[in-house]
């Protein structure tokens, strides 16, 4: 990463839900709007399902930013209460990497649903552009 | 040095010396055991030198205690592992990095300024301001102090290790588990062929006998000391972080039994990753369960956040076995850069 920060680009895993957030930038895609090209999106079953575990599993294994789409609160959600499991999860594992020392701004939480494609991408485009201000993560090997 | 017995050494790295006390506490065991074994090596007891341990050909068994802290910590594990034929991490400092690995969560340089150079330690008394890792000549002599390694590690980042005896310091039952690793490899003369873990598979609280609520939902975080605690109930169902769910059974719970909740020495449970993160998974959900339907996004989030030190008490023993090692910080002394 060191050598080539003048070229670097951000890269940002997107966890999104399947019955909102997926669907939301399902239609960003299919009504052909733009969004950059840094986020790499992964359907999940709930945002509920996004285990701190695994935030910290895609840091390491090179993203820069982690963001969780999932259903509205109180009431969108498919599965009743997995977008409250996630959001707590979120404010939890934001507090752990604060006090680790990594910016806990690395972490993104966003409720979108399936009609919001215009929401899906204002977002992918500002965290794209605050990951790009804070820059590359660095990492060890082992 | 007797016939037909075998060789044990006792090393310690970073530790507190309390894992010599547990094992000086066998009594009458130790005697026992002394009637197979020859401890050659064991500088928290005699006066022993590094190069005694390089004299030795070979040993049967080392009892590695503590983390890896500094670079001598690291030569000696190395000469540790090139010499035995078993090599057990003795203690959780020695298996998951331990409460030494808490030291992580700040670089080297600020440990060692904080230690040697700021005056807010009264027992530092440094006016020549040298501290570890600095050129330090007597006569020609080099008496360098070894430099601090970039963190507290458990012994497996650097070597192979034959057997994990967890706990802080391992219970007594873990050390008859020992003893009788040790009287296997005394008939068979074999190192086992995968790694013994001297704990069960299971999560404590399987045999946690307190009252576990089928549903819990947690009002607010409560920290031990501050309010009474109920001696009957499940101490997550108080709102007091128990790290029961995701470490290790085995130890037959002498916290607990002392209304006490589980601090998580005797490491992870198999099919975790990562402890603290794992243990986010499971107790940040648990507040205002009842509730969150009713309550905005902004109230949960402020739920949540009460809980102090979260890293302190989920990675209590295992700072050095989570993944957060390696991704190396950004923030220092919690000013952004």
């Amino acid at each position: 990463m060191e050598d080539g920060e003048s070229n670097w680009e951000p890269l940002i895993v997107a966890f999104l839900c399947r019955w909102c957030a997926s669907a939301g930038a399902d239609l960003a895609g299919v009504s052909r709007l733009e969004y950059p090209p840094n986020i790499t999106s992964i359907t999940v079953p709930c945002s509920g399902r996004v285990d701190p575990q695994l935030i910290l599993l895609t840091f390491v294994n090179g993203a820069d930013g982690v963001l969780i789409g999932g259903c509205h609160t109180p009431a969108d959600c498919h599965y009743i209460a997995g977008n409250f499991k996630a959001l707590k999860r979120f404010a939890l594992i934001r507090k752990m990497l604060e006090q680790y020392g990594i910016n806990p701004e690395r972490v993104r939480l966003e409720w979108i649903s399936a009609t919001e494609a215009q929401k899906f991408v204002e977002v992918a485009r500002d965290f794209t552009e605050k990951i790009r201000k804070l820059g590359p993560l660095r990492r060890r090997e082992k | 040095m007797s016939e037909g017995k075998i060789k044990l050494a006792i090393i310690p790295a970073a530790s507190c010396g309390g894992c010599d006390v547990s094992l000086a506490n066998l009594n009458e065991k130790l005697l026992k055991l002394t009637n197979f074994v020859d401890i050659v090596f064991w500088p928290t007891v005699a006066d022993f030198k590094i190069e005694d341990l390089e004299n030795l050909e070979s040993i049967d068994i080392v009892l590695f205690i503590g983390s890896i802290r500094l670079k001598e910590h690291e030569e000696k594990l190395k000469l540790a592992r090139e010499k035995a034929k078993i090599l057990v991490a003795y203690g959780a400092c020695a298996c998951f990095g331990g409460i030494f690995s808490l030291g992580n969560l700040f670089d080297p340089e600020e440990l060692l300024e904080h230690v040697y150079l700021s005056n807010e330690l009264i027992t530092t008394d440094n006016t020549e301001e040298e501290i570890p890792g600095q050129k330090f000549e007597i006569d020609g002599l080099d008496l360098s102090i070894t430099p601090l390694t970039d963190l507290a590690r458990p012994l497996n980042d650097f070597v192979k290790v034959d057997v994990y005896a967890p706990g802080c310091p391992p219970r007594e039952i873990v050390l008859d588990m020992l003893i009788e690793v040790i009287s296997d490899y005394i008939q068979t003369r074999q190192t086992p062929e995968i790694p013994l873990v001297l704990a069960k598979d299971t999560p404590l609280c399987n045999s946690c006998s307190r009252i576990k609520p089928k549903k819990i939902s947690i009002d607010k975080f409560r920290r031990i000391g501050h309010e009474p605690i109920q001696q009957d109930l499940c101490f997550l169902a108080q709102g007091i972080i128990c790290l029961g769910p995701i470490t290790r059974d085995g130890c037959r719970l002498p916290c607990i039994k002392a209304n006490m909740p589980c601090r998580g020495c005797f490491g992870p449970t198999l099919d975790i990753i990562d402890p603290g993160a794992k243990f986010a998974s499971a107790f940040a959900p648990l507040f205002k369960l009842d509730e969150e339907k009713t309550l905005s996004d902004e109230e949960l989030i402020k739920v949540v956040e009460e809980i102090d030190d979260p890293i302190g008490y989920a990675y209590r023993f295992t700072l050095g076995i989570s993944l957060l090692k390696r991704i190396i910080r950004e923030i220092k002394e919690g000013r952004k850069e």
